[in-house]
């Protein structure tokens, strides 16, 4: 009757009808907490709680970019990185992304944008992995801001 | 693991870097340049964890006299190996990560950060988690 899920400190386990924050962390939590292999802990750090959510509504928002560049620059190949993004915020639980701006008509800008705004994330994670507690958050905000990083430098590539 | 476990676990891949690259450079002239840096970048942070780990009083791991890399005949193999090693530098840095807080944390990062795309220069496509299984 427990769910393991990645919630700020690592693995909470919680029983059914547990935690809000939990239900809301569920799916695809599991695989990377199993991933990382994490020490089971009855609570979750509140601090860790805000990176978490924090992170979640920023990658939504990336995401959105992501897919309204695709949208608007059908000739980019932007597939692999908005499934990318995809992964990644489905790690975190999942978020709704904030309204954001139409991305620019020109392509060259247009990419630019698109590579300014991954790399914004790429140094927010890495904040947030330098300011979580939890070892399994640490992890998986350090391995997204990485991967942040290879985006960034494969969108940059589509110039 | 403890913090000085997973360092010295790093500088074991870092004195297999400081090995691969110049046998990489050396029969392929098409990667040495690219190699050639490489090398340079692992033997600096090779130096730079012997001394932090000289400075927890800890000896720190030697190194092997060759590396099982596989075949580095062509230089789709040698891209291989290279991309294998940074991917291992890639996860032990991220077990340093979560394991070390401070300074220890933030060299961990950013080195995930320098091994992820220096596996990208060597070929490996950009990846959601790097260095998690």
């Amino acid at each position: 009757m427990t769910r393991r899920v990645l919630i700020g400190t690592g693995v909470a386990v919680v029983g059914a009808g547990g935690l809000l924050v939990a239900a809301e962390a569920t799916g695809r939590l599991d695989d990377v907490a199993d991933a990382v292999g994490l020490d089971p802990r009855p609570e979750p750090d509140p601090g860790d709680t805000r990176i978490l959510r924090r992170a979640a509504t920023a990658t939504a928002a990336l995401l959105a970019g992501v897919e309204s560049t695709a949208a608007a620059h059908p000739e980019l190949a932007l597939d692999p990185v908005a499934a990318i993004v995809r992964e990644q915020l489905a790690a975190l639980g999942g978020a709704t992304p904030p309204a954001s701006p139409a991305p620019p008509a020109d392509v060259a800008a247009a990419v630019d944008a698109l590579a300014t705004a991954l790399d914004a994330a790429r140094t927010d994670r890495r904040r947030d992995a330098l300011a979580a507690g939890s070892p399994a958050l640490v992890r998986v905000l350090a391995s997204m801001s990485a991967g942040h990083a290879q985006g960034v430098r494969a969108v940059r590539g589509l110039r | 693991m403890t913090p000085t476990e997973a360092l010295q676990a790093w500088l074991a891949l870092e004195h297999e870097a400081v090995w691969l690259y110049p046998v990489v450079g050396a029969r392929l002239d098409a990667l040495r340049d690219r190699a050639t840096t490489s090398f340079e970048a692992h033997r600096d942070v090779r130096d730079d964890l012997v001394v932090r780990l000289r400075t927890r009083g800890v000896e720190p791991v030697s190194a092997a006299l060759g590396y099982a890399v596989g075949p580095l005949t062509t230089a789709d193999e040698a891209r291989a190996a290279s991309r294998s090693l940074e991917d291992r530098v890639c996860a032990a840095v991220l077990t340093l990560a979560g394991t070390a807080e401070g300074d220890v944390r933030e060299l961990a990062v950013t080195a995930l950060r320098t091994s992820a795309l220096a596996a990208q220069v060597w070929g490996a496509a950009p990846t959601a988690f790097p260095g998690l299984p």
